[in-house]
């Protein structure tokens, strides 16, 4: 009786995950097996996998998932280890200014991911942008958005953005760590370095997976600068993944393709983030 | 963790079973009651933030001070909101607008789709409309399959935006003459336009702010050079022809025009920079929208001192790109008559007239020969220019799958630019492309 109150107590939620999530979800699936175009739902057919067959000769989406692999692992690892730097810095208690350092540096966080794209892409302009009149005045000419250049500009920027991100969760981690061992270790005469290495780094490793991870699956997630800032461009440079399937599904309306799309996605992320939990767990 | 992983695809099938905001629209009044009917009647008018809107809600006032049992509610967004919002409102059972405005790539599109109604019978029946007064380019873009399913709002057809003085001053001139034998003038061929632009560059000024940004703008910019070049997308059977020796001359030219003539570092540009470059008298000309002619010379405009030194002409070969955009009724609305006397209103000679005074985009051959428009609005030789651009002016691109293919061709244009990919492979690339988008199923 007990159990079954527990259960009740549980439904409505089971309900609501079964309705927003389960069931888009399903339905999206069942669309990717179709021929499904908005513009002719009523003659929408039933293909089978031929949408799934027909990705793995499309070259635009395999270039926009490469790029969106490049972004994340550019923009996730600076982020990383920026955000720990500044966390050490933080935490250390002879830093100065340490309280106003942090809020301030928090705020990057605060702005909408459209409007930093926005902001950026004046900063970074070739005709009135600050950043680029900045490089210019030291005798460094940088073309932000070239086709060698548009795809880490995009990282940058979500490393501007997110670092403080980074740095909040993992300043939390520091200071949830007990202070003995590290006055053990610095009696035993370990130096900073030693004490960081083999003290810090492997008990702060939980928060450092949870920190990766999330950040991984958000930085996934980048659509905002593209559409800001590059479309996708120069050429397909900076065509990431989440932008290739907005396009096929919202612009062209062609439904059953770009779901198919985020199915190959989800499986590309999953194998990622399980990975990277074994590594991590294991060692 | 999990929801993270979601998230993707949940935008897409909430997308799905999402309900647009209902809007509700009582019974309109039939043909044969009068536009003065009993029963009020609200139209939702979707619309995209441009000047042009501003001048069509200004003029609206007087159409519901003429017919009050039709209250207006305009819904104003940015252009990449509308294709979506449409697209619901579509789809739903009872429509979210009343009265939309349809961008030429999408005409073929949304009429095909069964999304649009005819208008003839509303033509036909509207008297002193002149349907055949407005420009011939225009009007064939709202006919798919013999049948009307648009009228024209306003043209984005491109020309030869040109700082005026910089071509009249004596010294350029004088120079240019030495340089080459032959007087510095208004260019009519590409050749002649790439020997002007680089003849620009070496005096210090940008010879043209060029929009090779990847996509449509590209694709829309290019497209005049391939005209001049004598090549088109299609021939006239429908074959994909973007591949051809015309084609290789457009693209090979307009990426010497963008090494040697164009500001550096300016693959990405759009719109809003070339003209930024030219109103800041950094650039000497420009293909743009012919509208922004008027706004380049308005004394409290962009160009600030520089207002009044530029000029607009036909793009060198003469035909050039049209881009419009037309009213239509989506065929899901309860208020179809309504905004039929809507549109009428709107794009009649009467307040088509007022609306052109006001600074809108002509579409009608009588207001841009009528004197009272010149007079007040922005001279004869402006409105002359304008006719012979629509008269001579093919869309960007029809079909069911016109936005796909710009979007797609204008990916390849990019990278050839960008110089990731050669003249001849892109063109390749884009030609085939453009085949497999036109004979999927």
């Amino acid at each position: 009786m007990h159990i079954a109150f527990r259960y009740r107590l549980l439904l409505p939620l089971i309900t609501a995950l079964l309705l927003i999530v389960g069931y888009p979800l399903g339905f999206s699936f069942w669309v990717s097996l179709q021929d499904y175009r908005l513009t002719a739902i009523e003659g929408a057919t039933w293909i089978g996998i031929e949408h799934y067959i027909a990705l793995l000769r499309n070259n635009s989406f395999w270039t926009a998932l490469r790029n969106t692999l490049v972004f994340v692992a550019t923009a996730v690892s600076l982020e990383l280890l920026l955000g720990l730097s500044l966390a050490m810095l933080l935490h250390r208690r002879t830093t100065l200014g340490r309280n106003f350092f942090r809020s301030i540096l928090l705020t990057p966080m605060f702005i909408t991911p459209i409007a930093v794209g926005l902001m950026f892409r004046f900063l970074l302009n070739s005709q009135l942008g600050v950043i680029t009149k900045l490089t210019e005045a030291i005798g460094l000419r940088i073309d932000w958005f070239s086709a060698q250049n548009a795809l880490l500009t995009l990282a940058l920027i979500d490393v501007w953005q997110w670092t403080p991100f980074m740095l909040l969760l993992l300043l939390a981690g520091l200071e949830a760590l007990p202070e003995e061992p590290f006055e053990a270790a610095r009696v035993d005469g370990a130096s900073a370095w030693q004490s960081f290495w083999h003290l810090t780094l492997p008990m702060l490793r939980p928060t450092l997976l949870a920190a990766i991870v999330i950040r991984m699956l958000d930085a996934f997630k980048v659509y905002e600068y593209v559409y800001a800032i590059t479309r996708g461009g120069p050429g397909e440079s900076t065509e990431t993944i989440q932008y290739h399937i907005y396009r096929v599904g919202f612009l062209y309306y062609r439904l059953g393709e770009a779901s198919a799309m985020a199915y190959v996605l989800i499986a590309v992320i999953l194998v990622l983030v399980v990975t990277l939990f074994y590594s991590l767990r294991r060692a | 963790m999990k929801r993270f992983l979601l998230k993707p695809l949940l935008t897409f099938a909430l997308a799905l079973t999402a309900c647009a905001p209902m809007t509700t629209t009582p019974v309109a009044p039939s043909p044969e009651s009068g536009p003065a009917s009993v029963q009020p009647v609200t139209l939702t008018v979707i619309m995209e933030q441009v000047p042009d809107y501003d001048i069509v809600a200004e003029l609206t006032k007087e159409f519901e001070a003429k017919y009050p049992s039709i209250n207006i509610e305009f819904e104003a967004m940015p252009y990449d909101a509308m294709r979506d919002k449409l697209l619901t409102s579509f789809l739903a059972s009872k429509a979210t607008y009343d009265v939309i405005i349809v961008d030429n790539p999408w005409m073929d599109e949304f009429a095909k789709a069964g999304f649009l109604l005819p208008l003839d019978d509303y033509i036909a029946k509207e008297t002193g409309y002149d349907f055949e007064d407005f420009v011939g380019p225009l009007r064939e873009i709202g006919r798919v399959e013999g049948k009307i399913y648009g009228v024209p709002y306003y043209n984005y057809a491109l020309g030869l935006i040109v700082r005026q003085d910089l071509f009249d001053d004596p010294d350029y001139q004088a120079k240019f003459k030495a340089k080459h034998g032959e007087a510095l003038q208004i260019p009519t061929t590409l050749e002649g336009y790439l020997k002007v632009a680089k003849f620009f560059k070496e005096q210090g000024i940008h010879g043209i702010a060029m929009q090779p940004q990847r996509g449509y703008k590209v694709f829309e910019e290019w497209k005049n050079w391939l005209y001049a070049a004598g090549g088109n997308l299609l021939d006239e059977q429908g074959n994909v022809i973007i591949d051809n020796a015309a084609a290789q001359k457009a693209l090979e030219l307009y990426i010497t025009a963008y090494r040697e003539a164009a500001p550096p570092s300016s693959l990405n540009w759009g719109f809003d920079e070339s003209l930024r470059a030219v109103a800041a008298g950094e650039a000497a000309t420009m293909i743009s929208y012919n509208w922004m002619l008027p706004t380049l010379n308005k004394p409290d405009g962009p160009a600030g001192n520089l207002a009044g030194k530029f000029a607009l002409y036909e793009v060198p070969g003469g035909k050039a790109v049209l881009g419009a955009w037309h009213w239509a009724i989506p065929k899901n609305t309860a208020s179809a008559d309504a905004a039929w006397t809507f549109i009428a209103w709107l794009t009649s000679k009467e307040t088509d007239k007022q609306r052109v005074i006001k600074g809108g985009a002509p579409i009608r051959v009588s207001v841009m020969k009528d004197p009272e428009v010149w007079q007040k609005g922005f001279g004869q030789q402006y409105y002359e220019t304008v006719l012979k651009i629509l008269e001579d002016a093919e869309p960007l691109a029809r079909g069911t799958r016109a936005e796909e293919i710009i979007n797609e061709v204008g990916t390849f244009l990019n990278s050839a630019v960008a110089g990731s990919m050669s003249v001849n492979d892109a063109l390749k690339a884009a030609a085939e492309k453009t085949r497999e988008i036109i004979n999927r199923p």
